[in-house]
C-alpha cells in the first residue's frame, strides 16, 4: 500500500540506549503516546551462510531464530518467512520473501551454521488521542553471544502508515534530533558481523594473488602451490561432513591446479622432482576420483531421467540406487583416508617442499623474470592451441579434438595463473574469449566420457543375466546413443567456436601482450 | 480487485459488524484489503479508530480522485486500510441525482484504487435509493446479513422484488444469518424455511447474537483481535472460507 512518506532507518550502538529510546521520544512527541514493545531479554538466534560465504558476500545476514528465517540485506531490508527444519540447500526451503532473495547462493552449496549470536526484537507504536497507531518503530538489535557484556548494534526503522504522514514526519524529527540514534542510509551488515564476533573466514576459490614481474619464476610457482594446497585443505572437513559436493570439486580443482603448476611449469623443478611432486600429487587425487564421478552423475539424476523416454526408467532408477550405495562406500573410505596419520603426513611433508627448495630441486629456469617467463609459456601454449584447431575440419578423428581440448585447457590455467603479472581488464578479456571455445570442447569431452563410463557400469556392474541387468542394459543404452549423438552435436560446432576465438584481435592481443617486450 | 458490499434495506441487522470483521478476516488471510465507509454515521471508522475525513467532503468522493485516495488511512492492522465517511456522505443522493450515468459513478471512483488492494468492502448505509443502486451495480458480490425474524424476512424480499424490477443480477446477492439465537423456536423455524425456500443462496456459516461483538465498540477493534477464539470470531472466518469458494 502506497506511504505518502518513506521509511527511514537510524542506527543506534548501546542497549541502554534502546531501552531508553522510549523515554526519550516521549519527551519529543508531546501530542502522542508512545507504547513500547521491546523484549525484555534478547533471543538466541544462529546465523546460517554456505562454505564460500555467498550471503554474507552480497551484503546479507541470514539467520534463524525460533521458527522464523529472516535475511537482512543493505537493500532490502528485512525479510522473514516460517522455517520448520535446519536450512540446508536453497532448493528445499519453502518458497517466501527469504527465499527469494537467495539467488545468490549457488544450488549447489548448503547453507551451513556459522555463529551463534543474540537478537533483540522490539516494535514501539506511536498512537493519537484516540489510541488509534499512527506510526510504528521496529527495532532490530544484534549482539555477540559469547561475551559476557556484548556489544550491539541496532537498527531501527520507522514505517509510516497511510494517512498520517504528519506523525511520521514528526516521528522522524524526533529521531534525528535524539541523540541515542544516528540516520544512516542502508544497513551494514559487516558492521552487525562484526559486533556479533563472527569473523570472515576469507574462503576463496579462486584467490586473487600477488607477484611482480622480476620476481623468480620459480617463487611463484611455490606461492601458487602452497595457495592451492591450503584451499584444497580447508575443505577436508566439508567433505568429511558431507555438506556437500562442492567441497570435494573444490579440493579436487585446487590439487589439480597444484598438479598442473608443476606440470605445465617447465624448467622450474629438477626434472626428478618434477616427475616425483606429480606423482605424488595424482596419488592424492585418484582416490577422490570416483566419488567425485558419482555426484555428478547423482546431481545430472533428474537429466539423465529426462533424456530417455519413461518406458526406459526402471533401469535408470535401478542405476541410480546402485550409485547412491557406492557414493556412501566412497565417501566412507574417503573419511578414513583424511582421519589417517600417513595422509596428514604425506600432505605435509608434500606441501613443506614448496616452502624453500634446495638447491637440488631447482631446475634450469628457477630464476628466471616471471614475466618473461610467463610470456614464454603462454605464447608456446597459445602457438600450439592454433595450430592443432586451424588443422581441424570435419572429417579429423575425435582424438585430435580431444588434444585441443587439453591444450586449451593448459592455455586457460597458464593464463589465469599469471593473470596478476599483466594489465587485468586485457588479460580477463582474453580468457573470456576462450571460455566460448573451451565450453564447447568441455561438453564434447563430457559426452565422451559420460558414454564410456556407462559401458564400463554396464561390464561391470549389469553382467549377470539378472532381470534387472536387462532393464539396466536398455535404459544405459538408450542414454548412451543420445550421449553419443550430443558429442557429435558439439563436435560439429568446434570449428565455428574456433573461428570465433581466432579473431584479428584476439591474435593481436595475445602477441602484445605474450610475445612483445616491454 | 473485488468489490464486495455488505448492504441490507434494513437497519440494526448486523451490516457495520460484518463489514468491520469481514475486512479483518480478509487481511488476515492475506488479501489487501480497504474498508470503504459509505454510512454517514461512521460506525466503521470509528471501530478502527479512524476520524471521520476532513477533506472528502460532499460530492469530491465521486469527483476528487486525489482527495479519495488522501482519505485513506491504515489500520492498526497489516494489510488493512480504511476509508472513513463523515456526516456529509448522507446527502450521496443528492450529488449522485446531479451527475450524469449516478450508478456507474461509485465504480468509477474506486477504480482510483484498483491496483492497490485485492479486496474493496463496502459497508453501506440501510436503505433503497440512488446510491445503493450504485452499490448494487459496481459491486461484485452484496453480502446481505438477514436475522431470522419475520420482519427480515419480509425486507430480504422486498430485496429480490427490487432486484427483479430493476433487472438487476440476483445472483451478487449472498445472504447470511446474522445474530442468531439458536434458543429462539422463531429463529430456527425461520433459518429452516429460508433455507429451503432460497435453497443454496445461503451462506451455510451464520452469526451469533454475541456479547463480543457488542463490546466492539468499548475495546474499539474487530472481534477477531479481542476475543479470536470465540463464537462470533469463528464465524467471520468461517463466513470468508465459504466467501472466498463462491467469488
Amino acid at each position: 500500500m502506497m506511504n505518502q512518506s518513506s521509511a527511514q532507518l537510524f542506527q543506534v550502538e548501546q542497549l541502554s540506549a534502546i531501552a531508553d529510546l522510549t523515554n526519550s521520544l516521549s519527551k519529543k512527541l508531546k501530542k502522542y503516546q508512545l507504547v513500547s514493545m521491546i523484549d525484555d531479554q534478547s533471543q538466541p538466534i544462529e546465523l546460517f551462510d554456505c562454505f564460500d560465504q555467498s550471503v554474507r558476500q552480497a551484503r546479507g545476514l541470514l539467520y534463524v531464530s525460533g521458527k522464523q528465517l529472516n535475511l537482512i540485506g543493505e537493500h532490502c531490508g528485512k525479510r522473514t518467512q516460517p522455517v520448520d527444519s535446519r536450512p540446508g540447500f536453497v532448493a528445499d526451503l519453502n518458497s517466501g520473501s527469504v527465499t527469494a532473495q537467495l539467488s545468490c547462493v549457488s544450488p549447489l552449496r548448503s547453507l551451513l551454521a556459522v555463529g551463534k549470536a543474540l537478537h533483540m526484537h522490539g516494535v514501539i507504536k506511536m498512537l493519537d488521542n484516540n489510541d488509534k497507531t499512527v506510526a510504528r518503530i521496529v527495532i532490530d538489535g544484534f549482539g555477540a553471544a559469547s561475551n559476557p557484556q556484548p556489544l550491539w548494534l541496532a537498527y531501527v526503522t520507522t514505517q509510516p502508515i497511510r494517512g498520517y504522514h504528519k506523525a511520521h514526519l514528526e516521528l522522524l524529527r524526533a529521531l534525528t534530533e535524539s541523540k541515542l540514534t544516528q540516520a544512516v542510509q542502508s544497513i551494514d551488515t559487516a558492521k552487525i558481523y562484526q559486533a556479533v564476533g563472527i569473523e570472515d573466514s576469507g574462503y576463496d576459490r579462486k584467490p586473487t594473488m600477488r607477484f611482480g614481474a622480476e620476481q623468480d619464476a620459480l617463487s611463484v610457482a611455490n606461492q601458487i602451490i602452497r595457495t592451492y594446497i591450503d584451499i584444497a585443505r580447508v575443505n577436508e572437513p566439508g567433505i568429511v561432513a558431507d555438506h556437500d559436493s562442492e567441497f570435494l570439486h573444490d579440493y579436487r580443482v585446487s590439487l589439480r591446479k597444484v598438479r598442473s603448476v608443476i606440470s605445465l611449469f617447465k624448467g622450474i623443478y629438477s626434472e626428478q622432482h618434477t616427475q616425483e611432486y606429480k606423482l605424488a600429487f595424482s596419488e592424492h587425487m585418484a582416490p577422490t576420483g570416483r566419488l567425485r564421478d558419482l555426484d555428478v552423475y547423482l546431481l545430472e539424476k533428474e537429466s539423465y531421467f529426462q533424456l530417455i523416454p519413461e518406458s526406459l526408467h526402471e533401469g535408470l532408477h535401478i542405476m541410480f540406487g546402485q550409485f547412491e550405495q557406492e557414493r556412501q562406500q566412497q565417501l566412507l573410505m574417503l573419511r578414513k583416508r583424511f582421519a589417517s596419520t600417513s595422509y596428514q603426513q604425506s600432505l605435509e611433508a608434500l606441501a613443506s617442499h614448496f616452502i624453500e627448495q634446495p638447491d637440488a630441486q631447482e631446475g634450469p629456469l628457477a630464476h628466471l623474470a616471471a614475466k618473461a617467463y610467463a610470456q614464454q609459456l603462454v605464447w608456446k601454449r597459445y602457438r600450439k592451441v592454433c595450430n592443432i584447431a586451424r588443422g581441424i575440419d570435419a572429417n579429423t578423428p575425435d582424438d585430435d579434438v580431444h588434444e585441443l581440448r587439453i591444450h586449451c585447457k593448459k592455455l586457460r590455467y597458464l593464463m589465469e595463473f599469471f593473470t596478476p603479472l599483466f594489465p587485468q581488464k586485457r588479460i580477463k578479456a582474453l580468457i573470456k574469449t576462450l571460455k566460448g571455445l573451451q565450453d564447447n570442447l568441455g561438453l564434447f569431452n563430457d559426452y565422451s566420457v559420460q558414454q564410456e563410463s556407462l559401458q564400463a557400469y554396464l561390464a561391470n556392474h549389469a553382467n549377470k543375466g539378472r532381470k534387472q541387468d536387462l532393464m539396466i542394459a536398455q535404459s544405459v543404452g538408450a542414454l548412451t546413443s543420445v550421449l553419443n549423438q550430443r558429442q557429435h552435436q558439439e563436435r560439429a560446432k568446434v570449428m565455428a567456436n574456433f573461428a570465433a576465438f581466432d579473431s584479428d584481435l584476439t591474435r593481436q592481443e595475445f602477441r602484445q601482450l605474450f610475445k612483445e617486450k616491454d | 480487485m473485488k468489490i464486495i458490499a455488505c448492504y441490507s434495506n434494513k437497519g440494526g441487522v448486523g451490516k457495520t459488524a460484518t463489514s468491520v470483521n469481514l475486512a479483518h478476516a480478509l487481511a488476515l488471510a492475506g488479501k489487501r484489503t480497504l474498508l470503504c465507509d459509505l454510512d454517514p454515521q461512521g460506525a466503521s471508522g470509528f471501530y478502527y479508530r479512524v476520524k471521520p475525513s476532513k477533506k472528502l467532503q460532499h460530492d469530491a468522493f465521486f469527483k476528487d480522485v486525489d482527495k479519495f485516495t488522501k482519505s485513506i488511512r491504515g489500520s492498526d492492522f497489516e494489510l488493512l486500510d480504511i476509508l472513513p465517511a463523515n456526516m456529509t456522505y448522507r446527502d450521496f443522493d443528492i450529488f449522485l441525482s446531479r451527475m450524469k450515468n449516478s450508478r456507474s459513478r461509485l465504480k468509477k471512483a474506486l477504480k482510483a484504487v484498483k491496483n492497490e488492494y485485492d479486496v474493496v468492502l463496502l459497508d453501506c448505509p440501510p436503505n433503497i435509493s440512488t446510491l445503493s443502486e450504485s452499490v448494487f451495480k459496481s459491486a461484485d458480490h452484496i453480502v446481505v446479513p438477514v436475522i431470522p425474524t419475520t420482519l427480515t424476512e419480509r425486507t430480504y424480499e422486498q430485496l429480490l422484488q427490487f432486484f427483479d424490477r430493476h433487472k438487476l443480477g440476483k445472483k451478487k446477492l449472498i445472504p447470511f444469518f446474522s445474530m442468531v439465537q439458536r434458543q429462539k423456536n422463531l429463529h430456527t423455524e425461520t433459518m429452516e424455511r429460508m433455507r429451503k425456500k432460497y435453497k443454496k443462496s445461503f451462506l451455510k456459516a451464520s452469526v451469533p447474537f454475541s456479547t463480543d461483538v457488542e463490546k466492539m465498540g468499548i475495546h474499539r477493534a474487530p472481534v477477531l483481535d479481542f476475543a479470536r477464539n470465540r463464537p462470533a470470531a469463528k464465524a467471520y472466518c468461517a463466513m470468508w472460507d465459504e466467501l472466498q469458494q463462491r467469488i
